[in-house]
């Protein structure tokens, strides 16, 4: 090791080495930067053996601690489980109609259930429960195919509608393109369309399309077009077309009805899920008493 | 294992000793820094053990929870949007900071400033124990490492607990289930304060610290600063040096200390016997004789000590002083200006400050509301059509509430002929909810008859009142969609 030399004219010292009289300032790599260089190499070397990330021909080194993202995963649900357990529990044990009684419960529900809506229901129905004119029914509003009521809206959902399971909701409108001529069609739409309209309560009965409805429709419908829950059946006495209004809307429904499934989602997402939902579609707004 | 002042920060490289721990000095200064130094550490250590009844239960008085988002200061109740009181505060404290710097000098850095007050406690604790096992004695180091540890752990302790209902803390820490935050506070603070209290210590000031370095901007030349009386005290010379005759003059009453005249010698001194007392005592190892600097934090215990020396030589008191940095010999300008302005420009610009933003947090303080309240329209989709063709639009509306009692709310909305209010929760057309927990959400939905339904958006208030006082709670500005506007 050459004497490092005192450079006047810089103020600083050189390396001492002299290559054809040219010298060069000795200015080494600060000292802290060293040591973090050195602290960062023994720092890459325990994590990569503590973590997985050595890939071979045949499998992957799994790393000392056994970590994986999937497994963080599943401990971070566990433990949200157990967080949750005493509401999770005590849904589990109660009815619909309690959780909704139960401050807590209700808030705990209405809160776990916009999260399951918006992750599972709110591909067809919305993020806001609005429904799609001509697909998927609004859960907002006042109008139930199947029923309001917490009871039936928990219904619904355990077991969906027109689909493989056991208790699902089961109807189905005939086509009545084969069963009626195109005329009565047409009468029996422009009958269904003064239905909502209160001030032809007496002067519809005279149209042509009353006696085809009677004798077609009023069975699941009902006289007045009042629907029927039981069965389904939508009311045709009010503002809320889900396959359009207008004859012309009516028409094609009747000749060639489109008729809505959904899937059953109790086996999906287990019991008190489902009960959460129910709730919170409960309380969107259009939920009967 | 401290380090010395750097001598950048020196404009003249003193003779005097500086010991690791500055020598005590006695004097009103020395009082009045104990005597702050006592009482702001016993309002740090005894606060959080106050108690308040809150809620018919025993709470601690002064406490900020932030799980919950409050904080509490005895019977006030603070949520997060009461921020800009904090703000408010912050403004008024850094105008009174600026306020008296510009009168007093840096009498924060002095007296007040957590730097310094624990710095003190930890020289106070080094005296003690340097007295008792000697300055060299390895036990005596050893003793005074565990003193400082255990104030600092105490301090760390004590501010964890402004967190955490102190009451419970120690369990809590000692079973292993106080949160995360507690633990990792515990050990930053202990750590931080061993390290600056008992290490880095006037290095805060000289290096770390951002205020000594516009201080000057603050100060003016009537400022009170502590200043040497250079003209009276130099040159300086060992006491045996005769004393300048002109100096027999000011303010001593009594004949000459006769032992200034013993020598016989033709060359004379000023008043300062260059005993390196000022600087011996001094916290942050400066010469204050240099004159002011950045490293003078305005303690005044040179002051103390200077005054000691000038009692035993029979010299009066003020050679080294709390004065302005006017010139001695008065020039003409300033001849008739003895004593410093009360009515300054610069204080006063500050006290203005002062006046301004401590009367408007005063203002919201007194006026302000005790609910919370926001309205969120849900506009997925923006409206509803019920089945008799009446239109609703639903709100979401958070409501949170001070206190322990039970808002009973009613809600009605204003600007929207024939509109019905419904709340989710409630049973039909009562639009009317209970609040008694400190905060909830409601869905709101207000629905128009199809007839009145407004074309497009039309804005429209909802009205919060207390539903038996009729009393205003809070008006919400929001808009209602009806059908066929812009889609």
């Amino acid at each position: 090791m050459a004497e490092h030399r005192y450079d006047p004219v810089t103020g600083q010292y050189t390396t001492g080495h002299s290559w054809d009289g040219i010298e060069e300032l000795y200015t080494p790599l600060p000292r802290w930067w060293v040591i973090t260089l050195v602290i960062s190499f023994i720092v890459a070397i325990i994590y990569a053996a503590l973590y997985p990330g050595w890939p071979t021909t045949r499998f992957a080194f799994a790393g000392l601690l056994g970590w994986t993202s999937a497994g963080q995963l599943a401990e971070e649900q566990a433990e949200a489980r157990t967080e949750q357990a005493h509401w999770r529990n005590q849904i589990a044990a109660k009815s619909v109609a309690e959780i909704e009684q139960s401050d807590e419960l209700r808030t705990f529900a209405i809160t776990g259930g916009r999260a399951l809506f918006n992750q599972n229901c709110a591909a067809c129905h919305g993020i806001g429960a609005g429904g799609q004119q001509g697909q998927f029914p609004s859960l907002i509003d006042d109008d139930w195919l199947w029923g309001g009521k917490i009871d039936d809206v928990y219904q619904t959902i355990s077991h969906g509608i027109r689909n493989d399971d056991g208790e699902s909701r089961q109807s189905e409108m005939p086509s009545f393109a084969e069963m009626l001529s195109p005329e009565e069609i047409s009468a029996v739409a422009e009958y269904v369309t003064t239905l909502s309209d209160p001030s032809k309560a007496e002067s519809r009965k005279a149209l042509p399309g009353a006696e085809v409805f009677a004798n077609n429709c009023a069975g699941c419908h009902g006289e007045n077009g009042e629907g029927m829950h039981e069965m389904g059946a939508p009311r045709l006495a009010d503002q809320i077309w889900l396959y359009g209004d207008g004859k012309e809307a009516v028409a094609r429904q009747v000749a060639h009805p489109r008729m809505g499934m959904m899937p059953s989602w109790k086996p999906r997402l287990g019991e008190d899920a489902v009960k959460m939902l129910a709730v919170y579609v409960h309380s969107l707004g259009g939920g009967e008493k | 294992m401290h380090t010395q002042a750097p001598a950048a920060l020196q404009t003249a490289q003193s003779r005097a000793h500086r010991p690791a721990t500055p020598h005590a000095a006695s004097g009103k200064f020395r009082l009045t820094k104990t005597a702050l130094t006592s009482f702001l550490l016993g309002l740090y250590f005894i606060t959080p053990w106050l108690r308040w009844s809150r809620a018919g239960e025993s709470a601690q008085a002064v406490i900020v929870d932030i799980p919950a988002r409050r904080f509490y200061l005895f019977g006030l109740e603070f949520w997060p949007p009461d921020l800009p009181l904090l703000l408010g505060l912050l403004i008024f404290s850094a105008a009174t900071l600026f306020f008296v710097t510009a009168y007093f000098g840096r009498v924060w850095c002095g007296f007040t400033c957590p730097q310094t007050v624990w710095t003190d406690l930890f020289f106070g604790v080094d005296r003690r124990i340097d007295q008792r096992f000697g300055r060299d004695s390895a036990l005596g180091q050893a003793v005074k490492s565990a003193l400082h540890m255990l104030i600092a752990v105490l301090t760390a302790f004590t501010f964890t607990g402004y967190f955490i209902d102190i009451t419970h803390l120690g369990g809590q820490l000692a079973t292993g289930v106080a949160p995360a935050a507690a633990y990792v506070s515990l050990g930053v603070l202990t750590f931080t304060t061993y390290v600056f209290a008992a290490h880095t210590r006037e290095n805060i000031c000289l290096h770390m610290c951002p205020w000594p370095r516009f201080q000057s901007a603050l100060l003016d030349p009537e400022t009170l600063v502590v200043t040497y009386q250079a003209p009276r005290g130099e040159p300086r010379a060992r006491a045996r040096v005769p004393l300048r005759p002109e100096l027999l003059d000011i303010g001593n009453d009594g004949p000459p200390a006769a032992h200034s005249y013993l020598t016989g010698a033709d060359t004379y001194r000023g008043d300062c016997v260059d005993c390196g007392k000022c600087v011996s005592s001094c916290p942050t190892r400066i010469d204050i004789r240099d004159g002011l600097q950045l490293g003078c934090i305005g303690c005044g215990l040179c002051i103390d000590a200077c005054n000691t020396v000038m009692d035993r030589l029979d010299r009066p008191h003020g050679l080294i002083k709390l004065g302005t940095e006017m010139p001695a010999t008065p020039s003409t300008t300033a001849a008739k200006r003895t004593r410093p302005r009360i009515l300054r420009l610069k204080p006063m610009m500050f006290a203005s400050v002062m006046l301004v933003s401590g009367s408007a947090m005063a203002v919201s303080l007194a006026n302000r509301s005790n609910v919370d309240a926001s309205l969120e329209h849900q506009r997925q989709p923006p409206f509803v059509k019920m089945s008799d063709g009446s239109i609703r639009n639903d709100y979401a509306l958070r409501f949170t509430h001070r206190g322990d009692d039970i808002a009973s709310v009613a809600v009605t909305v204003e600007g929207l002929p024939g509109a019905a209010v419904r709340l989710s929760t409630g049973d039909e057309p009562t639009p009317v909810f209970i609040c008694n927990r400190r905060s909830m959400s409601e869905r709101v939905m207000i629905t128009v008859p199809m007839r009145t339904a407004p074309q497009g958006r039309v804005p429209v208030t909802v009205v919060l009142t207390e539903r038996t006082t009729h009393a205003p709670l809070a008006r919400l500005e929001t808009y209602f969609w009806g059908p066929g506007g812009a889609q």
